[in-house]
């Protein structure tokens, strides 16, 4: 219940054109192709951040991953399983 | 080295012992074991027959030399003890990493992943031909292993959900994303405008006048009209806009002034007040950061605090002939820190001096009246820049009026004739820079025009005459001087630059809906302009830089418009006495 009650509030947040939960292994709570696409990319680039991030220092952890493009902007949250995205359009 | 037996000195050995002793050592066997087997079978101290072949003993035992065979083979084979010194090579180390990439691909199951495992297995395969086919096998299994889980049923999902990983997954990873999203600072601006070359039509547009907040309340502004703004001196976030009464709502108080703030995005007004007669005019007492000022359509004065609890007001002047008895539509707080007053006038011409500390008496009252009978009905009234006794008022006849409190000639000097309708508003030029325009003062009437003043002639220097509909306020910039801001009742916002261009103004907004637009003020920085309409609304513009923002050489730049100015005018003049006298 919580989690519906905060996901929505942060998908109806200015700008947020879309929010995706992914887990360990790529899969996502949503069928759309668009988001498949985006939740594969995004997992792999969030590791490849993160094994980069441990490569310079190994005490060291990826804590948020932010991508800003001319048009959105990315948000990841990582964790040690899931991943939490969030695309916003900064300029509203 | 051994010692060199004496071969020919030697002495049969003389067994002593019965043991058995069989030395094994890196010589040829005995030829014939007789020798060994005599010395076990005899036992005895006879050593017997005397042998050809001897063994030798040394007795001393840290060396030990046989010569057996010696003779026999005649080799001369000589056997010694080494030292033997102790050698430990350790092992060859193989330098190997133990790291290894991070990026496990074996678990990927995305459809891209799928064909890079294809070829990895294509590579596998080509090295080790023969169990190809069992890697296919296997491979193949995985794959289909790593399919089936692809989509999670509904059951899986909300298992999911609520596993206690996941919400704590969530919690954190919800908050800094809710921060995250809540910042709205561009890190990519790029001040050079670069950027804005791209987008050319858009942002351009924008970039001279753009919506920044609309303020209304539900409760208290609808149905209302905003009669006055003022912008905070102290606080350049706060705004206090009035507003008349309310005909929807007999028992709402008739009289309300709201203090709205820019600064946060909530959507109600910082203060509330009321009373109970139309506020006509409003401002924030200036030298009082916590008093607003009010004048009412009774012709009372009325004073607001906001340290109070109270909404209403904390201070009322009489209703009596001492004071005012017609709407009070011009209050200001003119003077310095330690000398200052409170100075309001109403429509029948009345002129009163109030302290803000007691407003039971006026300190001084003078009735304006011109030439002597006249009364004067001033709507709006203005006091030039750093000028306490001076001042210019605007009347509903049309005439603009100078005028002075102190002095000899108290009261009205001069008239300016030109408007053809009752003035509305008036603005004295405020922008101080390095040439002293405080002579020139603007007026907007009900005649669909502005026309520029200046004190020094009674006639007007020129005349705007772009609007179609009454104009209601002008104002001049406080920071530009060349710039002036003026808004009508068709609900038009327009900035003329005298520098620009006099025929049309240099920027122009119209207000959604178009409802007549009341007043107009600038904020105190000269980047903000707040206008009230008529459907109670405040709406705050924020004007592009490149028009608000003076440069160096406008002063200048507005001198010789002026003297361009005057000489058309003069022109203008000569022109139309010459038709009189043709």
């Amino acid at each position: 219940m919580q989690f519906e009650e905060t996901l929505k509030r942060i998908q109806t947040h200015k700008g947020v054109i879309g929010t995706i939960v992914v887990n360990a292994e790529g899969k996502t709570t949503l069928d759309n192709s668009t988001t498949v696409q985006y939740a594969g990319l995004l997992h792999q680039l969030t590791m490849k951040a993160r094994s980069t991030v441990r490569d310079i220092d190994p005490q060291n952890d990826l804590t948020f991953l932010r991508i800003r493009s001319k048009k959105h902007e990315i948000m990841v949250a990582p964790d040690k399983e899931y991943l939490l995205i969030v695309i916003q359009n900064p300029s509203e | 080295m051994g010692i060199a037996p004496d071969i020919t000195n030697a002495q049969p050995l003389r067994v002593i012992t019965e043991d058995t002793c069989l030395f094994h050592y890196l010589v040829p066997a005995p030829m014939s074991p007789s020798a060994k087997s005599m010395c076990s079978e005899t036992g005895s101290q006879d050593s017997g027959d005397g042998n050809s072949r001897t063994l030798h003993w040394d007795p001393d035992p840290s060396t030990l030399q046989l010569h057996s065979d010696s003779d026999l083979l005649g080799r001369g084979l000589r056997l010694g003890m080494a030292k033997v010194t102790q050698v430990d090579f350790p092992p060859k180390q193989s330098v190997s990493y133990s790291k290894e990439t991070q990026t496990p691909t074996c678990t990927q199951t995305h459809t891209q992943a799928k064909p890079a495992e294809e070829e990895e297995e294509e590579e596998m395969a080509e090295p080790k031909p023969a169990e190809e086919s069992q890697e296919e096998k296997a491979d193949e299994e995985e794959k289909q292993e790593e399919v089936a889980p692809k989509d999670l049923t509904e059951e899986e999902k909300m298992q999911l959900l609520h596993s206690e990983e996941f919400m704590a997954f969530f919690d954190r990873g919800s908050r800094i994303v809710e921060r995250a999203l809540s910042e709205r600072v561009d890190v990519c601006f790029d001040y050079s405008g670069r950027d804005l070359e791209d987008k050319e039509g858009e942002m351009q547009a924008g970039a001279k006048m753009s919506l920044n907040r609309a303020f209304s309340d539900e409760r208290w502004s609808k149905n209302r009209v905003v009669t006055c703004l003022d912008w905070s001196p102290q606080y350049p976030e706060l705004l206090v806009a009035s507003y008349n009464n309310n005909e929807d709502a007999p028992h709402e108080p008739d009289g309300v002034a709201l203090v709205w703030n820019m600064k946060f995005k909530k959507t109600t007004p910082e203060y509330t007040f009321h009373c109970q007669s139309a506020v006509m005019s409003a401002a924030f007492a200036r030298f009082h950061p916590n008093l607003v000022v009010g004048g009412t359509y009774s012709g009372q004065i009325v004073l607001w605090d906001n340290r109070s609890n109270k909404r209403t007001p904390v201070q009322r002047t009489p209703l009596s002939a001492s004071a005012h008895t017609h709407p009070v539509y011009c209050v200001n707080v003119v003077g310095t820190q330690n000398a200052h007053n409170l100075i309001s006038i109403s429509t029948d011409g009345k002129m009163c001096s109030w302290s803000l500390d007691m407003l039971s008496q006026p300190q001084d009252s003078l009735e304006l009246v011109f030439k002597q009978s006249k009364a004067v009905a001033v709507t709006s009234m203005a006091f030039p820049l750093g000028d306490v006794n001076n001042f210019v008022v605007g009347s509903e006849d049309g005439s603009v009026y100078t005028a002075c409190r102190h002095g000899s000639k108290a009261g009205i000097s001069d008239v300016f004739e030109g408007h053809h309708g009752p003035v509305t508003g008036l603005s004295c030029h405020s922008a101080g820079g390095p040439v002293d325009f405080s002579h020139l003062f603007i007026s907007a009437s009900f005649d669909w025009t502005v026309k520029l003043w200046t004190t020094k002639s009674t006639r007007p220097l020129y005349s705007f005459e772009d609007s179609c509909d009454y104009v209601y306020d002008v104002m001049w910039s406080p920071t530009h001087p060349a710039l002036f801001a003026c808004v009508d009742g068709s609900g038009r916002l327009d900035l003329w630059n005298l520098n620009n261009d006099t025929e049309v103004p240099s920027a122009s907004v119209c207000v959604n809906g178009s409802p007549a637009l009341n007043r107009v003020r600038w904020a105190h920085s000269g980047r903000e302009i707040a206008t009230g309409d008529s459907d109670g609304q405040v709406l705050v513009y924020d004007v592009g830089e490149q028009i608000c923002v003076p440069k160096a050489d406008e002063w200048t730049r507005l001198v010789h418009t002026l003297v361009e100015i005057n000489e058309n005018r003069d022109e203008g003049e000569e022109l139309a006495a010459q038709r009189l006298v043709a």
